[in-house]
């Protein structure tokens, strides 16, 4: 069986469409799945590279249906949404206009309704992105990745038959939103939602964002006093706050600020003596003028080289 | 000695002059001794000018700079005079030697020397016309000419580089002996010159046949002064030289008495007699003019070669001076304006002496090249010398006024612009002037404007340019002078012009075609010429007037003349004010129709209907193009009344939470320049709603949080709109979402619409996101990623609630300023669109760029039609090289060369850290915004910025071969086969049928069904398929598509992505193995027909058919 790394190669066949038609398949490249940080699921899933754009849990599904027969796939998770692993296989209805969705779609009462109306009636996937593909059980897997070896092994001796690969959306016609024009007239609709539901959506959002926001000052503000504690101000002294138990500030930390404070004290009597109180300082002040003068000119004449080298800048056109 | 003390005493020197005028003097003369830069430097003096260097940033250039640009343009427009003139010496001294060998020949009729060079040498005489009367008692001989010399430019070493061949002027001076003291009357000159030069044609004919071929040519087309040219022939040895030997006949300086040639002095209508003894003689300045120039050849080179002496900045004056005059289209000729580099160089060296108050001269022998150049020009653009004749030197004659400039040189006799006609001498002063404004800008560099850019070019500089043929009857001749009937027929032209067209134009030109040379034995130039051509620059203010007013009734004398001007078409009306006046009445149409019937009218009663029915317009073709109604702004303006009330109605809100700031438009509907003209009714809402932006009063209790913000607005935005709804019942109002996965970004708007079907959207600005996002980008803590989008955040924000605002207000403010500025923004943004780049050059730095043509639109002045404004657009576009040039709007006028040189130097910072320019490529400044990069953020790049010059490029590469007989058209015409893949769209969703769509006649009583066309407000399935697809495959294809036609998108291969490159997960684009099915492998490649595949079933129903090229 090809392989590329670890991954095992699985052309899917693109059915023909009238605007392009060509026959085509679309690699996928799966792996059983190992990530990182290990999950109870980690077994009975599928790593798949390369999912199509338009790639819906229903698309998988039918592959794997072909593959190891209907019913081995228990669940579909893409790329973006898995940091949302939410295994809600509800239907879930948002709002009066919008339609039937299935899950992947961040639905309105996710999160406390906090998240915007969904907008699009199906979301596309990245291009190039990955899925993991959990099936019923181990054994499963392993069926899978024996059914694509034996899918490349008949596909040679049929040699042009290229019928044998998965076809992509294949029994799905009708069942899912429609591409093309229809999906744009869509999103038109969807991007006005109802009034209420907006209504109802920034009041969700707004206390959750108070709430947080409430907790996020105490911390600050927690977290403020204890900095006033350790840090001397410029003169070298700690304010003294409620609260806190440990030691006074370090002398290294007090000299540091003096420092910063000459710095900051020599930087305006420079600015005072720049400003051109004495006859020396207007002169010094002529000549770093005129010196400019020089450098600008230089720097033209650098400009003009440069000019000179583009052929026909000084050419007169004709 | 260590350079540092010597620079400080030249510099210290250059300081105190300032007020110091002696000093000063002796510094001047001092730089201009190191200015006169030899053609080809050494070392030594490249050392001397950078250590003199400082000394040019005083007040002798321009700057620095132009004195260095100035410097290289002499250097790069000398000819090399031993590769070009190679073996020129030789064949002069031969020729000397071949012309002084002639024979002399004895006095004989005129009857008899024409015979007898027809007869021995089949040489026809180039007698001028009238031709000379068989039985006139003057005999015609040949003698030996009293010296041959060589003239011009050539001696003075003074020649430019050109496309033409370069000429050096041999002089052959006739001996007084061959002359009568009558001579000057009457041709009988002219006709001795002419057969004293067939004589030489003769000798020289049979000698100097190998060596070169031999013509007869009208020295600067003036057909008194015939020439011989001799043009080396091509050998096999050797290349043919590029030059040609001009062979001229000239009088002894004494000939005849200066004061009998004078302009005001009549030396022709005496001949007959028989009308000529009533009437009183009219002068013939250009006889006499053309006479008193062939005694003067000796006198100006003198005259020029003590001023080459004299001073030092001369010479170089006078190149700087042909440089510019070439540039104008401008020379000796009298088809080219009469004023070439031999006027130039004559009227400095004049000025050198005179012109000043008190006897004192305009231009001291000290000045430096620049300053000379500079002083002429202002001399030629404040003296009037039609008006006021001016007269230089040592005789007592006063110069009456005429209609052509006098500039009269009373030491040689000669008035310098006797070729010139009224209308070039006008011309000349205009783009004097124009020049002088350039020099005197002194924000901007304005060398390239002066010296380099040809100005000349027809479909560039002028706004209608029409041919009209000559009339095959005589044209009666209503002076003495000497003027062939082409000549005639223009003089006839510019008088009904400028009587007809008054103050309607600003300037025309007529460009009388000019003969070429012919051979030896022909009787005259072959190509006589049949038709002339008009240039006209219109002045929008009045061009399209329908009403002319003319004198009023009780002026009894001008009431008849502009009767019998006119004829019918004068008529009496009474005005609302009571006066009744002779007036003139147009119908209405565009202003090309208006100017055209005019012309076409004025034509027909002055020279008859042939003369009418054979003129050829060019102009208007451009403005046809634009889509709607041509160039009227009328429905912006409706459009603008709208949000007039729009924006009082929402300013009378009560119970808005807070109190409303301001409510700008940031839409380009909205500022003129939408390329489709905003059209709405009640059945038809508007189909892209204006986007305007709406700014609160400051208040604390917005959430401190960027992501709260937005969803805010969305409150703020449902309580405006239901209140806009209680207020007025006609408005309907709705709120949309928008970038649903850019969280930092406003995610709200709110459409208004009208019932009159004008359709608003309200975004809110709010002052704190831009501080809330600095700080989420200069917060360590936060992870790359969230900074990146914090920075693309802060740029969408700035550039739609800080710089649209302004931009929009500044381009609407011009757009009425200047009433073509609207039709041409939308035809340079149709020229972008149709070449697909749409997409990709955003539309505010296309208004910028068409913007920038108006208001610095040197060396021009602002274009005056939509033609101008569009092909000077494509002009600057083509010379652009923005790779080291930003480009700078100064809205108001007011920016110092202190703020350009900043944008300059952020130009050169940016380059420095992005070389390859990856992120920023077009860097695009104005008033509002001079970073630069407000509306260059995210594209072009460098592959589409190179695409939009060279298609700049040859576009004006056509414009300039085709002249007068470009098809507009074919400048908007693509093609689609540069591109990897043609996505074609089905008819039904492409931009044209929805126009058509648009346009279909609706029933009244189908209006009422609105509701259904409310809906599709603002929606645009083809741009958001093309946006998806942009967004999905942001690094793997670059897509182009143009919104006009809209029935196809073309698309590019990133080559980077193309690459064969090894596995791994999270590649942006869709792959398969690289060799092929059936084999192990750790290449990838990418799967071009996936993504094809892809497209397809993501467009569906929208898209007919995909070609792949590539």
């Amino acid at each position: 069986m090809p392989k590329i790394g670890e991954y095992a190669i699985l052309p899917i066949s693109i059915p023909l469409t009238p605007a392009y038609p060509k026959t085509t398949t679309h690699t996928l490249y799966l792996r059983p799945h190992a990530p990182k940080i290990p999950t109870a699921n980690d077994e009975r899933s599928l790593f798949v590279v390369n999912v199509p754009i338009d790639s819906t849990v229903a698309h998988l599904r039918a592959v794997f249906a072909t593959l190891v027969g209907a019913g081995r796939v228990e669940d579909v998770t893409f790329e973006h949404e898995r940091k949302t692993m939410v295994p809600s296989r509800e239907v879930v209805t948002v709002g009066k206009a919008s339609k039937k969705r299935k899950r992947g779609s961040k639905g309105g009462e996710d999160n406390g309704g906090a998240e915007l109306p969904q907008i699009w009636d199906r979301e596309l996937r990245r291009s190039g992105s990955t899925a993991v593909v959990v099936l019923v059980d181990a054994k499963s897997v392993e069926l899978a990745l024996k059914a694509v070896r034996k899918l490349h092994k008949s596909s040679k001796k049929e040699k042009e038959k290229d019928r044998s690969w998965p076809v992509w959306g294949e029994g799905l016609e009708g069942k899912k939103p429609k591409l093309g024009s229809a999906r744009y007239l869509a999103h038109h609709k969807l991007r006005y939602p109802d009034e209420t539901v907006l209504k109802m959506n920034v009041d969700a959002f707004m206390t959750e964002f108070n709430r947080k926001e409430e907790e996020r000052t105490k911390k600050e503000r927690t977290k403020k006093e204890k900095r006033m504690r350790n840090m001397p101000d410029e003169d070298g002294f700690v304010t003294v706050t409620r609260g806190g138990r440990t030691g006074p500030a370090r002398s290294e930390e007090a000299e540091q600020k003096k420092k910063e404070m000459d710095e900051k004290e020599r930087k305006k009597r420079e600015e005072l003596q720049s400003a051109g109180f004495y006859r020396f300082q207007v002169r010094e002040q002529r000549k770093a003028e005129q010196g400019e003068l020089v450098k600008k000119f230089e720097e033209d004449r650098k400009r003009v080289g440069a000019m000179k080298e583009k052929r026909g800048r000084f050419r007169p056109e004709r | 000695m260590s350079p540092f003390p010597a620079k400080r005493r030249k510099l210290d020197r250059s300081a105190t002059s300032l007020d110091d005028s002696e000093t000063e003097q002796r510094s001047t003369s001092n730089a201009s001794r190191e200015d006169v830069v030899p053609p080809k430097p050494t070392n030594t003096t490249r050392l001397l000018e950078a250590d003199d260097a400082a000394l040019y940033v005083g007040g002798l250039y321009k700057s620095s700079l132009f004195k260095l640009q100035v410097d290289e343009l002499l250097r790069e427009v000398v000819p090399n005079y031993e590769k070009r003139f190679g073996g020129l010496t030789t064949a002069l001294h031969k020729l000397k030697g071949l012309i002084e060998g002639i024979e002399e020949r004895g006095a004989l009729s005129v009857a008899d020397a024409t015979k007898w060079l027809h007869k021995s040498h089949r040489i026809a005489v180039p007698y001028p016309d009238p031709k000379p009367d068989k039985n006139a008692a003057y005999k015609l001989s040949y003698a030996k000419p009293s010296h041959i010399n060589v003239i011009g430019s050539y001696t003075l070493r003074t020649m430019v580089k050109s496309d033409s061949t370069l000429s050096v002027d041999l002089l052959v001076v006739m001996p007084a002996a061959i002359f009568q003291e009558k001579d000057y009357l009457n041709y009988r000159y002219f006709y001795k010159r002419a057969y004293y030069l067939a004589c030489i044609a003769a000798g020289l004919q049979q000698a100097a046949q190998e060596d070169f071929i031999v013509a007869f040519e009208y020295l600067h087309g003036n057909d008194l002064h015939p020439i011989l040219v001799l043009k080396p022939r091509s050998d096999e040895s050797k290349p043919v030289p590029s030059y040609a030997i001009n062979v001229i006949p000239a009088a002894p300086p004494m000939l005849f008495a200066e004061t009998k040639l004078r302009p005001t002095k009549n030396n022709v209508c005496g001949k007959d007699g028989v009308e000529g003894e009533s009437t009183i003689l009219l002068p013939t300045p250009f006889y006499n003019a053309s006479l008193r120039s062939d005694c003067n050849f000796e006198a100006y080179l003198k005259l020029l070669h003590s001023v080459t002496k004299a001073s030092d900045g001369f010479k170089d004056a006078c190149m700087l001076g042909r440089v510019w005059l070439r540039q104008r289209g401008f020379a000796s000729r009298l088809s080219d304006g009469g004023f070439g580099h031999f006027e130039w160089a004559a009227l400095t060296a004049l000025l050198l002496k005179f012109g000043g108050p008190n006897g004192h001269s305009i231009l001291s022998p000290g000045y430096s090249s620049y300053q000379m150049f500079k002083a002429v020009l202002k001399f030629l653009s404040s003296n009037d010398l039609v008006a006021h004749p001016v007269v230089y030197g040592p005789v007592d004659f006063v110069a009456s006024t005429s209609s052509s400039p006098v500039l009269y040189d009373g030491q040689r006799g000669q008035n310098l612009l006797y070729k010139m006609s009224p209308w070039s001498y006008n011309l000349l002063r205009e783009e004097a002037r124009a020049s002088l404004s350039m020099l005197n800008d002194g924000t901007f560099d304005q060398f390239e404007a002066t010296f380099i850019i040809r100005t000349s070019q027809p479909l560039q500089r002028w706004d209608c340019i029409f041919q009209v043929s000559l009339p095959s009857h005589d044209l009666e001749s209503t002076s003495c002078d000497h003027r062939s009937s082409m000549a005639e027929f223009g003089f006839r032209i510019a008088e009904i012009l400028a009587e007809g067209l008054t103050d309607r134009v600003k300037l025309f030109d007529i460009k009388i075609p000019s003969t070429s040379s012919w051979s030896t034995k022909a009787a005259g130039p072959t190509n006589e010429p049949s038709s002339l051509t008009v240039s006209v620059a219109f002045d929008p203010a009045t061009i399209d007037r329908l009403v002319d007013h003319g004198p009023p009734a009780e002026e009894k004398k001008k009431a008849a003349k502009f009767q019998k001007f006119w004829g019918e078409k004068a008529e009496l009306r009474r005005f609302k004010d009571g006066s009744i006046l002779e007036s003139l009445v147009w119908s209405p149409g565009s202003t090309y129709a208006i100017f055209e019937n005019i012309i076409t009218y004025l034509l027909k009663r002055h020279f008859g209907t042939v003369v009418a029915s054979s003129l050829r317009f060019t102009g208007e073709g451009f403005e046809k193009l634009l889509p709607g109604s041509g160039p009227s702004t009328k429905s912006f303006e409706i459009l603008k009344q709208s949000f007039s009330a729009l924006e009082k109605q929402v300013r009378d809100l009560e119970g808005l939470p807070l109190q409303l700031r301001h409510l700008s438009p940031v839409s380009p509907q909205l500022r003129y320049s939408s390329i489709e003209q905003p059209l709405f009714s009640s059945g038809q809402p508007l189909r892209n709603p204006a986007d305007l932006s709406i700014q609160f009063e400051g208040s604390g209790r917005w959430p401190d949080d960027v992501v709260a913000i937005q969803r805010t607005k969305i409150a703020f935005l449902l309580k405006v709109g239901s209140l806009l709804e209680e207020v007025d019942e006609s408005i309907a109002s709705r709120v949309g979402l928008e970038n649903e996965d850019k969280p930092l970004q406003n995610c709200a708007f709110l459409d208004v619409i009208y019932g009159s079907g004008a359709v608003f959207r309200l975004r809110i600005h709010n002052d704190r996101e831009q501080t809330l996002l600095e700080r989420q980008i200069k917060e360590k803590s936060s992870d790359h990623r969230a900074r990146e989008d914090a920075v693309l955040a802060l740029s969408v924000y700035k550039r739609l609630f800080l710089q649209l605002p302004l931009h929009t207000q500044s381009i609407a403010t011009h757009c009425t300023r200047f009433p073509l500025l609207s039709p041409t923004i939308r035809l340079v943004k149709m020229w972008f669109d149709r070449h697909m780049l749409a997409g990709h050059v955003r539309e505010e730095v296309i208004e910028l760029l068409v913007v920038r043509t108006f208001l610095q639109p040197y060396p021009w002045r602002s274009p005056s039609s939509t033609m101008t404004g569009f092909l000077r657009t494509l002009l600057f576009i083509s010379r652009w090289d923005w790779r080291a040039e930003p480009l700078i709007v100064d809205f108001t006028g007011t920016m110092t060369s202190k703020e350009v040189d900043s944008i300059n130097t952020r130009l050169e910072a940016w380059r420095k850290i992005d070389p390859t320019m990856n992120r920023t490529v077009l860097f695009a400044a104005s008033n509002h915004d001079t970073s630069g990069t407000a509306f260059t953020d995210n594209g072009p790049s460098r592959l589409v910025a190179t695409r939009m010059t060279a298609l700049a490029r040859s576009a004006c590469k056509l414009v300039k071969e085709k002249e007068m007989d470009l098809d507009p058209r074919s400048l908007f015409a693509t093609s689609t086969a540069d591109y990897d893949f043609v996505i074609h769209l089905s008819p039904q969703f492409t931009g044209d049928h929805r126009r058509k769509e648009a346009s279909k006649p609706k029933y009244k009583n189908l209006e009422v069904q609105s509701e259904a066309s409310m809906e599709k407000v603002g929606s645009q399935p083809v741009l958001s398929y093309i946006e998806e697809l942009n967004k999905l495959y942001t690094n793997t294809i670059v897509l182009f598509y143009s919104e006009i036609p809209g029935s196809v998108i073309a698309g590019l291969w990133n080559p980077q992505a193309v690459a064969t490159r090894s596995f791994k997960v999270n590649l942006m684009y869709p792959t398969r193995p690289a060799n092929g099915e059936g084999e192990d492998t750790e290449d990838v490649e990418l799967d071009k027909s996936a993504i094809l595949a892809e497209m397809a079933r993501l467009g569906g129903d929208m898209i007919s058919e995909i070609v792949v090229h590539r």
